[in-house]
């Protein structure tokens, strides 16, 4: 390639990267800016503060809603790669009758959008009593089809002879698959921690219908009725509680981005 | 039709060098052949020529213009490549008519040239099919019809043979000689099979390391090989080589070999005046066996004694494997008596036959 | 019983009786809520096609559609454009290729929520950071999210900057399947950057095209945290979603039967113009 269009070429995508970065960048700074600083295009503050930052963290309980996400979060994660992959293995490795009618209910739910399905779930939560609660927070979400189709995906291509060798040793299916399926799957199962810890994570409506009270509410809900309720007072301290909620993603992101990439664009694409 | 020249066209990877000083006429409606192992730069060559790699230095031409900085599209040549690169979402008569919608050629024309291409490769019933529906023998004469219909002023062919099975190559084979004496396009052919390049080829060049090692028509490769390497590539099966040295006295020499001896005739004596032939060779067509000691006599040469170690049966040729001292060799011979494993046979040379090559090649 | 058959049942029946409870109750129950009245406070009651024949006048919710629409025609193409460019950008061996990649799906993985109230604060009119570049040029600023005709735009493009990067991964794993060998042959050909891509990259893109369509006009309709967090739905209900909408109708005014019959409309919808799209983009691969 010639000089000039490369040279041309590696501008225009520093430009665009640079779009992409620099609306964080200012963020950070205009979190840590003064109310009278806020509004010039500097990306160092004249003055640093921690003003905003201070003033969010007694204006609500920032602390106990990133608790709050951290165990919702964490629960659905961990009960989705268990489930699912009981799910998996015994969709892709065992013949039962209504398995196939299982496969394809998952398919099905797949295409169902989630609005479709939001009113009615509400109603339940109401019905059961759980408004307000972690278990409205975190029961819906305790099976994932994504995650499942991508698993029995993943759990057809292991070898017949190890599952037939593992039975003749005596094992059960479970030990089977956390044994002998686990260690082997290693990706997949990354990938849908990953998807479906952010899907958590960065849940918001489903929150807002069912929680009410500040203790319970999730991180990115405090921080949206926060910024919506005034309780921001100004921009900057909407800004910094912000931040509360995508360091941890950022920071997270830099060191794993090839997981993150390969697990939200892979998901995506199978939802 | 135009000819072709590269004027000392090198191309280099920062310190590696794939092609070396490769300096060559195409003449006008010639098919010429470039041949060599893997690496040894003549599909670099034949991508420097269609413009898809670029030239470290020296320079190309057509006729009298310099492509050597024009890109693919302005240079109206034409390839086939190795894997036939048809497009995967058009029909075959999109494949075989998109270089010419891309120039605009008239819609009578584009149509007249398709169905000329395709009867004359046999594919007209096929034009509304898809490449994967295909089979490989009819992709690759898909792949030349799109090249044909162009009319480019050069063709460019990329181990087009390689991907098909050897019944279908034979074939194909003739059909690309018979489809380029007719249309008298200058051909320029890669190929690493040299049984290929000697039947196709109106010259050939073999290419080892990046560099020409010999340039001539196929008979001429064959009778003499200009170094080791030519004469151990050309000609199957390949020509035996016995390392050694010469000796002479009174007037007389001979090329021994670790006990071996060929007696040399004394023209080839004097026209070795001065070398030093350091390697023999000899082809397995050229070597005579006869069964059973003694039974060949003559007067300038004293026959081998070998060992039969394996005999290959081919039907009407056979390739006998045997051992003369320390060195392994073979001999083809025709007929249907042949030698059994074990026995013990006497090989003939004919002098006139044997290859000399010394340090820098033919002697 | 067989041992596999118990064995098979027994791990799958925690999945199957949360799709009874979670998917199949509630897109039944969706189904029956259309035709009721409830608040939730007292009974529900038979509603007959009410809530059918009330969203069929209701101007809000059609005006929510429409607002999605338009959403839709600037977001679409450029989405498409914008990365398919940075796609076909990045497709070669590059020097910080996985740094341009991961930074152009960084807002990938950020909340919504987080990169709503990011842009609030980038359109702001006084203190944006937006208007305070244009500034700098000597542009007066734009009162993006409180003008009605740039409101939705203005999230149109916010929503385009946050997914864009998925798309350009998307289009790189499609690109890596046009085979080398073909770009060399249609160069050889005669064909300019232009016409390479539009006779092989484009036409062999298709599956990706229509992917990134179909999901993005499924994310289009589904748009909730946007419209909620920046303009609450104004100016002039310009940027009301029909998810906002039905939000609105359960949250606020506790009209569930209404609410569920949004719901089902919206699905409905989704499919009738997904379906459409892959007709008319199928039957452009044809020619």
């Amino acid at each position: 390639m010639r000089l000039f269009v490369r040279a041309a070429l590696y501008l225009g995508l520093t430009l665009a990267a640079i779009t992409f970065i620099y609306p964080f960048l200012w963020m950070l700074s205009s979190s840590l800016k003064p109310p009278f600083e806020f509004g010039t295009l500097a990306l160092i503050p004249g003055s640093i503060t921690l003003d905003n930052y201070r003033i969010m963290w007694s204006r609500a309980p920032f602390g106990r809603a990133l608790a709050n996400s951290v165990l919702v979060a964490g629960t659905i994660t961990a009960a989705v790669l268990v489930l699912s992959s009981m799910t998996a293995y015994a969709m892709a490795r065992l013949r039962f009758p209504g398995r196939r009618a299982l496969n394809a209910a998952t398919l099905a739910v797949l295409l169902v959008p989630g609005q479709l399905t939001l009113i009615p779930l509400y109603t339940l939560i109401v019905q059961l009593g759980w408004i307000d609660t972690y278990a409205a927070l975190i029961v819906p979400y305790l099976c994932n089809a994504t995650a499942i189709l991508m698993l029995r995906q993943f759990f057809l291509q292991i070898p017949q002879s190890l599952i037939d060798s593992a039975r003749m040793d005596g094992m059960g299916e479970l030990r089977i698959l956390f044994t002998i399926f686990w260690p082997l799957a290693r990706p997949p199962l990354a990938i849908v921690a990953i998807f479906t810890f952010m899907g958590s994570w960065n849940e918001v409506l489903w929150p807002l219908l069912v929680v009410r009270d500040q203790q319970t509410m999730t991180l990115p809900q405090l921080l949206t009725v926060f910024a919506l309720g005034g309780g921001a007072g100004t921009l900057g301290v909407s800004l910094a509680a912000s931040m509360v909620l995508v360091v941890p993603v950022v920071v997270a992101y830099m060191f794993l981005q090839r997981y993150f990439i390969e697990s939200m664009a892979g998901a995506g694409v199978k939802g | 039709m135009p000819a072709v020249s590269f004027d000392h066209v090198c191309k280099r990877f920062g310190e590696t060098r794939i092609v070396e000083d490769f300096d060559l006429h195409v003449e006008a409606g010639e098919l010429l052949v470039l041949v060599g192992g893997s690496g040894s730069g003549k599909s670099t060559i034949l991508r420097m020529a269609a413009g898809l790699e670029a030239v470290t230095s020296g320079s190309i031409r057509i006729d009298d213009r310099d492509i050597t900085r024009l890109a693919p599209r302005q240079r109206d040549v034409a390839m086939v490549f190795q894997d036939y690169a048809l497009y995967p979402h058009m029909s075959v008569r999109d494949n075989l008519s998109l270089g010419l919608r891309l120039r605009k050629v008239p819609r009578p024309e584009i149509e007249r040239r398709v169905r000329w291409a395709g009867g004359m490769l046999g594919i007209d019933a096929l034009l509304d099919r898809k490449p994967k529906q295909l089979s490989g023998g009819q992709r690759q004469r898909v792949a030349m019809g799109r090249a044909m219909v162009r009319e480019p002023l050069l063709f460019l062919f990329d181990e087009p043979l390689s991907n098909l099975d050897a019944g279908l190559r034979a074939q194909m084979r003739i059909e690309i000689g018979a489809l380029q004496r007719r249309l008298k396009t200058t051909t320029i052919y890669v190929t690493h099979d040299q049984v290929e390049a000697m039947t196709l080829g109106d010259r050939i060049v073999v290419l080892a390391d990046g560099r020409i090692q010999q340039v001539g028509r196929p008979i001429d490769l064959y009778r003499s090989p200009q170094n080791r390497f030519v004469a151990g590539f050309i000609g199957t099966p390949p020509m035996n080589f016995m390392d050694g040295s010469l000796e002479s006295e009174n007037g007389r020499a001979a090329f021994v070999a670790d006990g071996v001896r060929v007696e040399l005739p004394a023209e080839r004596i004097t026209a070795l005046a001065g070398s030093e032939p350091r390697t023999l060779g000899i082809r397995p067509e050229d070597l005579r066996i006869a069964a059973g000691s003694g039974s060949l006599t003559s007067a300038t040469d004293a026959p081998w004694r070998g060992r039969v170690v394996l005999v290959e049966r081919l039907g009407g040729t056979s390739h006998v494997h045997f051992d003369v001292g320390p060195h392994r060799l073979l001999a083809s011979v025709s007929g249907e008596s042949v030698p059994e494993v074990g026995d013990v046979v006497d090989v003939q040379v004919l002098p006139a036959r044997v290859h000399l090559f010394g340090a820098d090649g033919r002697v | 019983m067989r041992a596999e058959d118990r064995s098979g049942w027994l791990l799958s029946a925690p999945y199957a009786a949360f799709l009874l409870v979670f998917a199949a109750y509630p897109v039944c129950f969706a189904l029956a809520l259309v035709f009721m009245h409830w608040d939730l406070v007292r009974a529900p009651s038979f509603a007959g096609f009410d809530n059918v024949r009330l969203l069929a006048t209701d101007t809000r919710f059609w005006r929510a559609v429409l607002n999605t629409f338009v959403f839709l025609g600037i977001h679409l193409p450029l989405q498409i454009a914008t990365a398919l460019t940075l796609a076909l950008a990045l497709n070669r061996p590059l020097v910080f290729r996985a740094f341009w990649r991961a930074a152009f799906f960084l807002p990938v993985v950020i909340s919504g929520a987080v990169v709503a109230i990011l842009w609030n604060a980038l359109y702001a009119t006084d203190v944006g950071l937006i208007n305070g570049l244009l500034a700098r040029a000597g542009v007066a600023p734009v009162p993006w999210l409180t003008d009605p005709s740039l409101a939705m735009p203005a999230i149109a493009v916010m929503v385009t900057w946050k997914n864009v990067g998925f798309y350009v991964v998307i289009y790189l794993a499609g690109l890596q399947y046009i085979p080398r060998s073909c770009q060399e042959a249609i160069a050889v050909e005669g064909a300019s950057a232009w016409q390479r891509l539009r006779h092989l990259t484009l036409p062999l893109l298709l599956p990706q095209t229509i992917l990134v369509v179909t999901l993005s006009t499924i994310n289009g309709f589904q748009l909730f945290i946007e419209p909620y967090v920046m303009t609450g739905g104004g100016p002039l209900r310009r940027t009301f979603s029909i998810v906002l909408y039905m939000y609105t109708n359960a949250f606020s005014y506790q009209k569930m039967g209404y609410a569920a019959t949004i719901g089902v409309a919206l699905a409905l919808i989704i499919g009738l113009v997904v379906a459409i799209q892959r007709r008319v983009i199928g039957k452009a691969e044809v020619q």
